[in-house]
């Protein structure tokens, strides 16, 4: 028969283990919160700026918005600024989009996405294929499609289910402007 | 044990992805550009030194029964800080690498080491066996980051460096120097199947080298015989 000590040895070595990791990590994450909080903030900053520039942006309470909808913001001198999310082809896809005050997109910009490199990445690249196909939400209104589904948006290469999500995206959070007025 | 030995190990004759086999998810995954490939290596690097030097350090104290749990446990902790280091400090990093990152925590590379290797050795020799092998990790996904992004997307060291002004750019945008005309590239490369092939491809040209090289070393050893 085993002696008490034999099990409870491993365990309290476990736990001491588990302690002293935890107050590493605890540490850790006391230096590093603050910076990381400041770098999201200034990088949607960032995103929203390059969707509809304003020297502010007030956040609007969107209780009761479909559920793609995040966030809105009303931007100081007119329109707004949505953050929508959704279902793209690898998993969920984070866009701004700018609403211009005569319920026009203004720009978008992809800020979370997970889309497969080389394809529906492209979306939130800052390259010229990116800024291309991004450039081709400027100006739309209404529902936004892709050629496929009888739209105007050309999709990117291989990539018609991101294309389709920013669509779709956009498309909501015109809708949101509308009902905002 | 000597060094050189240790290091041929890392690098050819037992490295973790060609020979060992382990750690092949997120190597499929992240090497599509020579940034996310060298983040990604070194992050891994630093980890497994880490994590090796730790399990190496309290070996004689990690009962049997549970010492899976604990190196799980060190494991997470040290990715779990590394996470957070990347986040406050090379953002582009990290959402590059994304969900790669906290992956590494179930990364067999790691607790293979631990298992193998570090669990029974010295903490000096852990601590060598972490970063040889972590540089042997490092050069297989370099290796297959320039091959897939060069004929995968037709350029080279994206994310690093910057075609218009050839400057080093360590923050990530940086759209590489293009090579191959943009639209000609074999797409499918970038893809996770195009990461099998490239794989398939390296094994293969490993194997055809030791099987060469031994064959020599038979052939040298008969000579001297006779």
């Amino acid at each position: 028969m085993k002696k008490a000590i034999d099990f409870i040895k491993p365990a309290v070595i476990l736990l001491l283990v588990a302690a002293v990791v935890a107050l590493v990590l605890g540490l850790v994450d006391m230096m590093t919160r603050d910076r990381i909080e400041a770098i999201a903030e200034q990088t949607k900053t960032n995103a929203m700026n390059a969707v509809l520039e304003a020297p502010s942006y007030e956040a609007l309470d969107v209780t009761g918005a479909p559920a793609d909808i995040d966030e809105a913001y009303a931007a100081e001198g007119g329109g707004w600024v949505v953050q929508v999310t959704e279902t793209g082809s690898q998993g969920a896809v984070t866009m701004m989009v700018g609403v211009n005050p005569d319920l026009t997109c203004s720009g978008i910009s992809v800020t979370k996405s997970s889309e497969t490199a080389g394809l529906g990445a492209i979306a939130s690249q800052q390259s010229a294929a990116g800024d291309a196909f991004r450039s081709q939400f400027v100006g739309q209104s209404g529902t936004v499609a892709v050629t496929k589904d009888g739209g105007t948006i050309n999709a990117l290469t291989g990539a018609t289910i991101t294309s389709r999500a920013i669509s779709t995206g956009v498309t909501a959070a015109l809708a949101l402007c509308e009902s905002l007025g | 044990m000597n060094a050189k030995k240790q290091l041929t190990e890392g690098l050819i004759t037992n490295n973790p992805v060609l020979v060992q086999q382990i750690g092949l998810c997120a190597t499929m995954a992240i090497s599509t550009t020579l940034f996310n490939g060298i983040g990604m290596g070194l992050s891994v690097l630093i980890i497994l030194t880490c994590c090796n030097v730790v399990v190496s350090a309290i070996r004689k104290i990690i009962p049997g029964q549970v010492r899976l749990a604990i190196f799980v446990v060190v494991i997470a902790g040290f990715v779990t800080i590394v996470d957070l280091l990347l986040q406050a400090f090379i953002p582009a990093l990290s959402s590059a690498l994304g969900v790669f990152i906290p992956l590494i925590v179930v990364n067999c590379i790691i607790i293979g080491r631990a298992e193998a290797f570090s669990s029974k050795e010295g903490v000096f020799l852990s601590f060598r066996d972490g970063v040889f092998q972590g540089l042997g990790y490092t050069c297989v996904l370099v290796i297959m980051c320039l091959f897939r992004e060069l004929l995968g997307s037709g350029t080279i060291g994206g994310g690093l460096l910057n075609g218009a002004n050839s400057f080093i750019t360590l923050d990530g945008t940086g759209a590489g120097i293009r090579i191959i005309p943009e639209g000609f590239g074999a797409g499918a490369l970038i893809l996770p199947f195009g990461g099998f092939l490239t794989l398939g491809l390296l094994m293969a040209v490993m194997q055809y080298a030791l099987r060469k090289s031994s064959e020599k070393k038979a052939k040298k050893e008969k000579e001297v015989k006779e």
